[in-house]
């Protein structure tokens, strides 16, 4: 008698967490899996001879893979996000140079495979910085984006961005500040973060 | 309606009961409350340093990026879920009048936990963080923290099957939800993270967890505090034990789809932000019922909480939940959260979650605990009472700013054409209350850690009457009530 109460309660709390598990969390992880890319289809003219999306060469950039993670560890997904929400969710594709590149007035929210290089896509907690789902556009000079991580406040007054001072090394004259390992990947990661590569048109 | 009062062989098997637990729960609450001091310190030089960004900049220890994680992470498992274990353990005992038999191996497993936490926090302090809040310590750490909480909660099954009569009470239930749940949690989200394949899914399942271990381990450990703390001092049963059943059925069923509104918008297929806000709106109903039905069950009982220490932490952290549960599901609707998402207030949220309900109730259940194992009483009412007013002070002020921060800095956000750094310098003010409620929480958590190793190092006052939060000449008698002698 006494199993028998205890296992009607352990199956009533599995049946509900398993309900979810398997619905919320275990098919849509096997889905996300077996994303592959997409090819664009014939007539569709894409710039670069690019012929799928995602193409995966378009997010690597030097040593960007270890500029991935120092991203983490530094935790800069706690100020940062990387996604860009439809229009319905938010005020996002409006902002200049968030969707994508503002010379070609064109925006798109960002959608999962556009994640497929990363391990966890950084979608980020809070927006104390600016969206970087498009860095990679806005700023294209790699020595201002290395003033952007050393002396934010230089580039907008009001940034409440910290510098980054120990990814930088003082020169042996000490005239100015060199870029360590972890700066130049860093920098690397961000100057190939971009999310608006043309969705394949559907027929 | 009064209870019938205890034979003297009762009162001789809780104290044997009691004792039985009394290192391991010690144990448990004094290095839990040592963490909750460094988190506290962790979330004040965070704040700080997000409102003054250029402070500590030479050292790359200080950077909001890795002090806000270690926090969060002492403040997670370093203090809320080891104080909510030692809670666990003592609850069990008492509910089903079984000594603790393994008090050793829970003590060694106690101290891997311990180690575990460690490593979690300065690994992510050091840099070798994943930026996945809660779950961003390396991969090798999260077996150490999985197997500590597996082998310590795990003599909590034998207890349940063990109890001599009656059904269980809806305390058990709770606790032994919790104590299944957590690691099913824990270990999904952990294996499918780091397996790397879904890159979306790993920042959705980390959303998906951290609304699960507010909802499927925090609130079923208050609950079960609660359910037990309410009736007892208050000497009435709850008010309708059938609503307390179905409550619970309620949440075990709705927790485990909420999550993925915190990405509403996001890389994902718009169905499942769609369920979760719509289990978070449902959660509502059974936590609003179980509040409810927790409050009457105490109707003209409003002076016990004047007197009663472990009763006034436990009613403000059940309010508190109600308030969480409100702004979750609030949140979870595009109308309010597509300007919240991503604001101050997700901060706010957690906080609430983790400090709000979870540690309050957590605090009245060891304000009522310590005492029964190490059979002395609290030094000092009065520095309860600071602890009470300091900590409420403390996370209304956090909640309340950060969520007024949060409109400020979403609504900055919605005006397309507004500069970026705007939302920053309109929210920053807003920040300063977030400061100042870790500072108010620090003093007030820094006396409860002195109260709490006086007790432990047997320093306790040695009294027939328990210590109340205050003293009125010619009332002992209620006053003895109010702390529930049993």
């Amino acid at each position: 008698m006494k199993f028998d109460r205890f296992a009607k309660l352990i199956a009533g709390l599995s049946l509900a967490f398993a309900l979810p598990w398997i619905f919320l969390v275990m098919v849509p992880f096997i889905t996300g899996s077996n994303l592959e890319a997409l090819p664009y289809p014939e007539g569709q003219d894409i710039d670069g001879g690019v012929t799928a999306y995602p193409d995966k060469a378009l997010y690597q950039y030097g040593s960007s893979d270890y500029g991935r993670q120092v991203y983490a560890a530094e935790g800069c997904a706690y100020c940062h996000t990387q996604v860009i929400r439809p229009t319905y969710a938010g005020a996002d594709m409006w902002r200049k140079g968030w969707g994508g590149r503002e010379e070609d007035g064109f925006a798109r929210e960002t959608q999962a495979r556009d994640y497929l290089q990363e391990e966890i896509a950084p979608l980020g907690y809070q927006r104390i910085g600016p969206d970087l789902s498009n860095v990679g556009h806005r700023i294209t000079d790699r020595d201002l984006m290395h003033r952007h991580l050393f002396d934010p406040t230089s580039i907008d007054r009001d940034s409440g961005m910290p510098a980054f001072l120990h990814l930088y090394d003082e020169a042996p004259d000490g005239s100015k500040l060199v870029p360590n390992k972890k700066a130049e990947a860093l920098v690397d990661y961000l100057l190939s973060l971009k999310k608006d590569q043309p969705l394949p048109s559907k027929g | 309606m009064t209870v019938p009062q205890p034979t003297p062989e009762e009162i001789k098997e809780r104290a044997t009961i009691d004792r039985s637990t009394r290192y391991p729960v010690m144990f448990f609450f004094t290095s839990a409350a040592a963490w909750l001091l460094a988190a506290t310190i962790l979330g004040f030089l965070s704040s700080l340093k997000l409102r003054v960004p250029g402070l500590w900049d030479e050292c790359q220890f200080m950077g909001y990026g890795r002090l806000f994680p270690a926090h969060l992470n002492a403040l997670v498992y370093g203090w809320a879920m080891q104080a909510g274990i030692g809670v666990m353990l003592w609850l069990m005992a008492r509910l089903t009048r079984t000594p603790l038999r393994q008090t050793v191996a829970v003590l060694v497993t106690g101290h891997l936990w311990n180690a575990a936490v460690a490593l979690a926090v300065c690994t992510v302090w050091f840099g070798f963080g994943k930026s996945i809040p809660l779950l961003d310590f390396p991969t090798w750490v999260w077996p150490i923290l999985a197997i500590a909480y597996a082998l310590t909660v795990m003599w909590v099954i034998p207890m349940f099957r063990t109890r001599r009569e009656g059904l269980p009470y809806i305390s058990e239930m709770f606790v032994v939800g919790a104590v299944l749940w957590f690691p099913w949690i824990f270990v999904t989200a952990n294996i499918l993270i780091n397996k790397g394949t879904a890159p979306v899914m790993g920042a959705g399942l980390n959303a998906w967890f951290i609304s699960n271990l507010s909802y499927f381990w925090m609130a079923p450990v208050s609950l079960a505090v609660a359910y037990y703390i309410i009736p007892k001092i208050s000497g009435r049963p709850i008010f309708s034990y059938p609503l307390a059943h179905a409550s619970f059925w309620l949440l075990a069923f709705l927790a485990g789809w909420t999550g993925f509104s915190r990405y509403m918008g996001g890389p994902f297929p718009a169905w499942m932000s769609a369920i979760s806000g719509a289990a978070s709106i449902f959660i509502l109903l059974a936590i609003v019922a179980t509040v409810v039905n927790l409050m009457i069950s105490l109707k003209g009982c409003s002076k016990l909480w004047r007197y009663s220490p472990s009763l006034r932490f436990t009613v403000f952290g059940m309010l508190m939940l109600a308030i969480y549960a409100i702004l979750s599901a609030a949140s979870s609707t595009y109308f309010f959260g597509k300007d919240l998402q991503f604001s101050h207030f997700m901060v706010g949220l957690d906080t609430l979650a983790f400090y709000g309900f979870f540690s309050m109730t957590i605090f009245g259940a060891i304000y009522f605990i310590v005492p029964r194992i190490t059979g002395s009483e609290w030094p000092s009412g009065e520095r309860i009472r600071t602890h009470f007013w300091f900590s409420a002070y403390g996370i209304i002020t956090l909640v309340i700013t950060m969520l007024v921060g949060g409109i400020a800095q979403g609504g900055d956000l919605a005006v397309w054409d507004r500069a970026f750094s705007v939302s920053f310098v309109n929210s920053s003010a807003y920040v300063v209350g977030r400061a100042t409620a870790w500072g108010l929480i620090g003093y007030s958590n820094l006396l409860f850690l002195c109260q709490l190793y006086q007790m432990f190092i047997g320093k306790g006052r040695k009294s027939e009457g328990p210590t109340l939060l205050h003293t009125e000449p010619g009332k002992a008698a209620s006053a003895k009530a109010a702390a529930g002698m049993s």
